[in-house]
């Protein structure tokens, strides 16, 4: 499953995701804990790179960081060449519907529109790039979910929303495809389909956060998450 | 620590993590609430107002009006009635001249009264008079137009500067400027003045009743005892109200609808408001449910966080509605001579105090008392959108080529949002589309009133001139350069002959009298012949006239005459109590009735060449006067009043869809989030607002338009059949008007409730 990004961020070429110095605290005063303290990480083009962490370690918060949902307060991310730390609410929107890419683990798909037209809403905002509905329709073919693309979320079973989550994350073909745990709300059959489907994604970097080591065994590099920093592993094997 | 503590220890927490929702809820209760009290305060204050006015003068049940005579000869004559309590006899002085502070006018009304303890009006101000000195009263609304305060010195011709003691209403007639002013005297005052009368001249009498029931016999036994009595007509206190409805009635009624209207409106978005709201609140219920929280705390709880939103919103909205029209009724009644309600409206007020605040308690506690008897894992699940049975077995049938991807645009997804609550997208539209409707009926309401007002064709007059000349000049009137017709015009008084506190108003002329007037024919036909008579509405329906029935009326003379009623027309004169009937049945048994020479001007003819021409043949003219043209401070007041509800009602209609598109998005935070985390910014979010909008504002504006063309035009329209025909029906400039209203009120919406929106972390969006 190849993407057009893989094209511009080939070998040769910077990362397609630099974070540097990530700090995030959560509470005030004396409840004040960081989260993360100074974490950095840098995913080629081509690279799966998985987190893992217990519950409450920061991951999720490590994630909205480089997708751009929520500001460290200190260090920088730059994604796909462009700086998202210290940018206004008018830039990151554009850049995360450019660039970055979401799975989260509930799915997230919205009740009222069928798969397909899940699929096809980040095609419709100000500023998506052209072609939308072709690549939405080959996306779908390819995860083979046509036959159930007119359904309502609540008539897929959890694997096929996810599938349809994931083809909505890659329907503007992003650079940079952050999942949150995409295998939490999947069986172990339907969860095995997802994390081969997220490592036959070529062209494009993959960070996955989960707290379940088989997430672990798809991913080139793998780190944990342990008091706000980050470590590596041996990729392959549980932690 | 009791139950009702625990209850308002949680609802305060409650309403201090919902601050933002709790203000938004209150603005909506108090819009209600305003909308409340203005319909209480104009509906209250009109309808009850001449049985206030009446109570307060202690108004005779019967007034006697005739030529001089003298008082102890009408005296004997009433002393004859059956059932009589105790009458009181006063002379009527017209065209008398007034000065006050460099103004002056020569048509005012004096009336000179003996002393005794009721005497058909109410002093409102200062003291009534005493028999002693050179004092007047003067009727409220005159003083207050006049700027007259208490003590100060008034002229009256002839009497010379009188000091203003006290200020009156009179309920028996309508007050100035829609009749000229009217002031009253003593006798005894007069009499240290010019000298003892012995006997002196009465043109009034008030009688009282030991019991009202027996009007018709005395009034018999009245007709009966009148011979001698010249021009005698006779008004009862049922008919001192008709005589105030010619002026007011329609206006009245309209109001009142508008009220009952605007009462409507504000229940549906109360229920609304209320129903939404516990909606919301389904999942925190059932998470108190889980942990052990009793029904009736839960209940409580809403009830009580209900409260503390609703009863200081509801104080704030009934007072801003009492003071927004207010004012406007007060000046209104006081133009039908009516006092204001006062202190009694406190308990109506709060009536509407207690709907207010208490219907969106209770509309919190009902729908929590029913959802906490249900399972505790449907509750949980309560804060997701309700699929229906239907949609959730619906298979959509998969498209070719794109795999079932419909072009789903983020508008259609804010009106799929939207339509996900059927009930409160019912409930919100009707709110909105009863005030949209409101709001086209006001704006028909003006154009006719414009109408009516600039145009006396609208009301069937079609004479411009009129003159009190004697009935023999008109031929020489009608020869003038630049008059299409002139006739003699008789307008004399008669009394139903079965019904003889109905009055009627006749109208005759000799010739076709749609010439000069053409009042709206509504049913049968024109009279032809000299045995038919066209009847107004309200005549007929007073009396249960229609084409064909007999209408027999008993004159002054003593005669009676009979005749078919061969149609029913609509006139806005005399309250629609009026009979056109031709001149040579009317002669014959009224010889000397009132009359003038009407004239109708050819088009573009130099009225002022016809005007001087009439004067030089001795038939000086005066210019037609129609009814609304005299109410002119009426319509101006009615403006005011519909101005106030008009805006009340805009406002209602700002914050329903605010607070439509704020619970879209707040019951829907996840999706926005995750629209958000795809790219979507404030313009993309204001785009899915603005199809949550227009989900509501279509058939809003479908819902108006139809209520007003066929509900509230129709009903209101028969309301006033009974003075003229008022199509009362929305222009396309109005519907356009009202349209473009509601775009821009959804405008206002969108962009208040998406800057809010985006403000919000994404993240704690997704975690909703």
């Amino acid at each position: 499953m190849s993407g057009e990004g893989a094209a511009r961020y080939g070998e040769g070429v910077p990362p397609v995701l630099v974070a540097s110095g990530l700090t995030k605290a959560v509470g005030a005063g004396r409840a004040a804990r960081r989260l993360l303290d100074g974490v950095s990480l840098s995913v080629d083009a081509d690279e799966v790179v998985a987190v893992l962490g217990r519950s409450g370690s920061g991951k999720s918060t490590l994630l909205n960081l480089l997708g751009g949902l929520d500001s460290p307060e200190e260090g920088t991310i730059v994604v796909a060449g462009e700086q998202l730390t210290g940018r206004g609410a008018r830039r990151l929107p554009r850049i995360r519907l450019r660039h970055i890419g979401f799975v989260f683990q509930q799915f997230q798909l919205i009740e009222e529109l069928s798969g397909a037209e899940n699929v096809l809403l980040p095609t419709r905002l100000p500023g998506a790039p052209s072609g939308g509905a072709r690549r939405a329709a080959r996306l779908i073919d390819e995860l083979g979910l046509r036959s159930v693309a007119a359904h309502l979320p609540h008539e897929l079973s959890g694997g096929e929303q996810q599938r349809f989550a994931i083809a909505r994350a890659l329907v503007n073909d992003p650079e940079l495809l952050l999942a949150d745990e995409p295998t939490g709300s999947l069986d172990a059959d339907n969860g095995a389909g997802v994390l081969e489907l997220l490592r036959a994604l070529s062209g494009r970097a993959v960070v996955i956060v989960t707290h379940e080591p088989d997430a672990a065994a798809i991913a080139d590099r793998v780190f944990n998450l342990v008091d706000g920093q980050l470590f590596a592993a041996v990729p392959g094997r549980a932690p | 620590m009791t139950a009702f503590r625990a209850a308002m220890i949680e609802a305060r927490h409650g309403l201090r993590a919902r601050r933002r929702r709790a203000v938004l809820s209150a603005v909506g209760i108090a819009l209600a609430a305003a909308m409340l009290s203005a319909a209480v305060v104009v509906s209250y204050g009109l309808g009850t107002g001449f049985d206030r006015a009446a109570n307060a003068a202690s108004l005779p049940d019967i007034i006697v009006r005739f030529n001089n005579k003298s008082a102890s000869d009408v005296a004997r004559r009433i002393r004859a009635l059956p059932d009589l309590a105790r009458f009181q006899l006063r002379l009527e002085l017209t065209n008398v001249g007034i000065g006050f502070e460099g103004r002056s006018r020569d048509d005012a009304v004096a009336e000179v009264i003996d002393p005794g303890p009721r005497r058909g009006y109410a002093v409102v101000a200062g003291h009534d008079l005493s028999d002693r000195g050179s004092q007047v009263l003067i009727e409220k609304a005159f003083a207050d137009a006049w700027g007259i305060h208490l003590g100060d010195s008034f002229y009256v011709q002839g009497l010379g500067p009188q000091r203003v003691v006290g200020f009156v209403e009179a309920p028996d007639n309508v007050g100035y400027p829609l009749a000229k002013p009217r002031f009253y005297v003593s006798r005894p005052a007069i009499e240290a003045r010019f000298g003892h009368e012995p006997n002196p001249q009465v043109n009034l009498a008030e009688i009282w009743l030991r019991n009202p029931a027996y009007l018709n016999e005395v009034l018999v036994q009245a007709r009966a005892t009148s011979f001698g009595l010249n021009s005698i007509s006779y008004a009862t206190r049922s008919g001192v109200r008709v005589l105030l409805d010619q002026a007011a009635g329609i206006v009245i009624d309209l109001l009142v609808a508008l009220s009952l209207i605007a009462l409507v409106t504000a229940g549906v978005m109360l229920a609304a408001s209320a129903r939404a709201e516990v909606q919301r609140r389904l999942s925190a219920i059932g998470v108190r449910r889980a942990v052990g929280t009793s029904r009736a705390q839960v209940t409580l709880t809403q009830a009580i966080e209900g409260l503390l939103v609703a009863v200081p919103a509801a104080t704030v909205g009934v007072l801003a509605g009492v003071l927004a029209t207010y004012g406007p009724s007060s000046s209104l009644l006081e133009l039908l001579n009516e006092p204001a309600p006062g202190a009694a409206l406190v308990l109506p007020l709060l009536g509407a105090w207690v709907l207010g605040a208490g219907v969106p308690a209770m509309g919190a506690a009902w729908p929590a008392w029913r959802a906490g008897g249900g399972p505790v894992v449907a509750l949980l699940r309560g804060g997701d959108v309700a699929r229906t049975g239907r949609g959730r077995g619906r298979r959509r049938r998969p498209s070719r080529g794109g795999g079932g991807a419909r072009r789903a645009g983020l508008t259609v997804l804010g009106m799929r949002l939207v339509g996900a609550r059927r009930a409160r997208l019912a409930a919100t539209a009707l709110t909105l589309g009863l005030s949209a409707g409101f709001v086209l009926l006001i704006l028909a309401l003006a154009s006719e009133l414009s109408t009516l007002e600039t145009d006396p064709g609208a009301l069937g007059e079609r004479y411009a001139l009129a003159s009190y000349a004697a009935p023999s000049l008109a031929p020489r009137v009608a020869r003038i350069a630049g008059v299409e017709a002139a006739a003699p015009r008789y307008d004399v008084q008669a009394a139903d002959s079965y019904e003889l506190d109905e009055t009627v108003d006749v109208i005759a002329y000799p010739g076709n009298h749609t010439v000069f007037e053409a009042p709206p024919l509504v049913a049968g036909r024109r009279l032809r012949g000299s045995h038919q008579a066209e009847v107004g509405e309200g005549l007929a329906e007073a009396l249960g006239l229609a084409p064909g029935s007999t209408l027999a009326l008993d004159f002054s003379s003593g005669n009676e005459l009979r005749l078919r009623v061969s149609g029913v027309v609509s006139s806005l004169d005399h309250d629609g109590r009026v009979a056109y009937i031709p001149a040579s049945a009317l002669l014959p048994v009224d010889p000397n009735p009132s009359s003038e020479i009407v004239v109708v001007v050819k088009p573009n003819a130099n009225v002022a060449r016809i005007e001087a021409e009439m004067t030089r043949v001795g038939a000086p003219p005066v210019r037609a006067n129609t009814a609304t043209s005299r109410g002119v401070p009426l319509v101006n007041v009615l403006r005011e009043i519909l101005r106030a509800v008009a805006i009340v009602d805009g406002l209602v209609c700002l914050y329903a869809l605010i607070q439509a598109c704020a619970l879209t998005v707040q019951e829907r935070r996840r999706t926005v989030a995750v629209i958000r985390a795809c790219g979507a910014g404030a313009t993309a979010v204001g785009r899915l607002l603005v199809g949550a909008a227009l989900a509501l504002v279509i058939p809003a504006a479908a819902i108006g338009i139809v209520l007003e063309r066929f509900v509230f035009g129709p009903a209101l329209s028969h309301l006033a059949e009974n003075y003229a025909t008022l199509p009362l029906v929305a222009t396309g400039l109005d519907v356009l008007l009202v349209v473009a209203g509601l775009l821009l009120a959804a405008g206002v919406a969108v962009a208040w409730v998406s800057r809010q929106a985006v403000r919000e972390s994404v993240v704690s969006g997704l975690a909703a």
